[in-house]
């Protein structure tokens, strides 16, 4: 081979490789994150087409299209989990696929496969991955709802009477991850609920969107509490929303839930001491959250002034943590009363010391 | 010389004494209940709750032993504890005697008989006690004790902490009147002159006259 030619085709493989490597570069951000969204969308509308239609698809396949396009999953696309959907589908047979929740959810896998419940139930016995949101989405009696699914409330409240006072009390106001999971802090969620309805069974109820954006009227739902529209619930407003008459079949309501909660779940030692929750004013419980719910079914949450739960009657009047939200200008009255019952015994008996001689 | 009268029924020092153990009981868990940090008198935390409810629970039943024994059986509760116009006529003297005659030696204006037990300021007091804060403290402790099932009946009064609130403050006052009571109880011809009768119920009165409960 003579030296033109050997420098003609190092020149073309130069350019094949080069041009390889180049389209490989400019391919890389759809393939480096696994899908483009433009792509996703259309193919995640393919799939929704049948599976977002009731009528198309039995309960066990249909997936809430509202739900499911707020979730992360959704973003990745039907198709990254669903791998082994083949080009006759829908042809009768049931469709494999090779991706499980462990090759992204590796740490949680291992932190939950450690846990009791471990054996017991697979990640989708307690997530729906087309409805899988953040934590902060999701409402205190979303995540007991999930609990509920295998133990039913009556079973929960018989076996925690065993031990614990009021145990449908503590039910209705913690979740189950707060005592059941790990978590590195605790705050006090604040829902607003709807009194009883005549034909309801529940005496507690958080009020759904529609119902609260029916009393919103034209305007947001946030704007039923935080009036100067700041994002940030002050305690004044909190008070305000409590004394309007509008409100009066409104009431706030506080619960206890996790903040980042782990999939550790088991019964933990330090959890039987009531003392891990009743102690006396601990941080957590100055640190609370106006959750509100969204028409798609998750929740927002806002901030609220710090000391909500300890304001003696006007921010959360249903929400009482013994030994933890006490009042401070109560316990100074409480005192003061019982101060007014010792001048009886000292200053009458000072004096009828005195005087003993008298009689 | 001294005559023995029966001053106080069997039915009422149950009642007295039921009442007593509860409400000091009451107050030393509720001071736990609420400060837990500072009374740890009683152990555990649960242990504490479960004491207070008990003993909340015998408190209730000891005042539905005097409800039914002063206005069922003997039919005495208005003549008891209901202060008439005399007694409100006598209501200064008495408190000249507990506040200034008293220091001079003057006897008890009062005396005490089985249909007259209280002098003008006890059966004010008595009043307040049995028929206001009692009932109030034990209703508003019912209401906490059950929170779940009476929810309903919590909103109604206007929340858990309106209740906590309420059921505190009364609680302080009952704690507070417990000290005066006891103080009062020693003002005898000696100081174990009025509990003695609170425990046998029989009272030695002079045959002049001069004795009285506080």
């Amino acid at each position: 081979m003579n030296h033109g030619i050997r420098i003609q085709l190092q020149h073309a493989c130069f350019t094949l490789v080069a041009g390889l490597f180049l389209g490989l570069l400019l391919s890389l951000p759809a393939a480096g994150a696994g899908f483009s969204y433009g792509e996703v969308g259309t193919k995640n509308d393919d799939c929704l087409k049948c599976h977002g239609d009731r009528s198309k698809v039995d309960k066990r396949t249909y997936v809430d299209q509202d739900r499911f396009s707020h979730t992360t999953h959704a973003r990745f696309g039907c198709r990254s989990c669903h791998d082994g959907v083949s080009a006759s589908h829908p042809d009768g047979r049931s469709v494999a696929h090779t991706t499980t929740c462990r090759d992204c959810h590796d740490t949680v896998a291992v932190e939950y496969g450690k846990s009791a419940h471990a054996g017991k139930a697979a990640c989708g016995g307690c997530h729906n991955p087309h409805q899988a949101v953040r934590p902060e989405q999701v409402s205190g009696d979303d995540l007991n709802r999930q609990c509920a699914n295998c133990h039913t409330k009556q079973k929960i409240i018989t076996s925690h009477s065993r031990w614990l006072p009021q145990a449908g009390l503590h039910m209705e106001s913690i979740a189950c991850v707060a005592c059941h999971s790990k978590a590195a802090s605790f705050v006090v969620s604040i829902y607003i609920a709807k009194h009883r309805d005549k034909d309801e069974g529940e005496a507690i109820r958080t009020a759904s969107y529609a119902e609260l954006a029916t009393k919103a009227g034209s305007g947001e739902l946030q704007a039923l509490i935080d009036r100067n529209h700041d994002n940030y619930i002050s305690l004044d407003e909190l008070r305000r929303f409590n004394l309007n008459p509008d409100n009066k079949e409104l009431y706030l309501r506080g619960m206890i839930v996790p903040l980042n909660p782990t999939h550790t779940f088991q019964t933990f030692d330090d959890r039987w001491n009531c003392t891990f929750c009743h102690a006396s004013g601990p941080e957590i419980m100055q640190t609370s959250y106006l959750t509100l719910p969204k028409p798609d079914g998750t929740y927002a949450a806002m901030s609220v002034e710090r000391g909500a739960v300890l304001d003696a009657l006007h921010t959360i009047p249903d929400f009482y943590l013994m030994g933890s939200a006490r009042n401070t200008t109560l316990n100074k009255i409480g005192l003061a009363i019982i101060a007014g019952g010792l001048v009886m015994p000292v200053g009458h008996g000072f004096l009828r010391f005195l005087t003993r001689k008298n009689r | 010389m001294t005559t023995r009268i029966y001053l106080q029924p069997l039915p009422v020092r149950i009642w007295h004494w039921l009442n007593a153990l509860g409400i000091v009981t009451l107050c030393l868990t509720g001071a736990q209940i609420r400060f837990p940090e500072y009374v740890p008198l009683f152990g555990s935390y649960r242990g504490a709750i479960m004491l207070h409810n008990t003993a909340g629970i015998c408190v209730a039943l000891s005042f539905s032993i005097w409800f039914f024994y002063y206005k069922l059986a003997s039919n005495t509760m208005e003549k008891i504890y209901i202060p008439t116009l005399t007694d409100l006529k006598l209501f200064p003297r008495q408190v000249i005697f507990y506040f200034f005659a008293y220091f001079f030696g003057v006897p008890n204006p009062h005396h005490a008989t089985p249909d007259n037990k209280f002098n003008p300021l006890q059966k004010s007091a008595y009043l307040a006690i049995m028929f206001v804060l009692v009932p109030l403290v034990s209703l508003t402790g019912i209401l906490l004790m059950n929170v779940a099932p009476l929810r309903e009946m919590v909103v109604l009064a206007g929340g858990l902490k309106i209740l906590v609130a309420a059921h505190f403050l009364l609680a302080c006052s009952l704690c507070a009147f417990l000290f005066t009571h006891v103080y009062l109880a020693t003002l005898g011809k000696t100081p174990l002159a009025y509990w003695k009768p609170m425990w046998t119920g029989w009272e030695d009165v002079e045959e002049h006259g001069q004795t009285a409960k506080h």
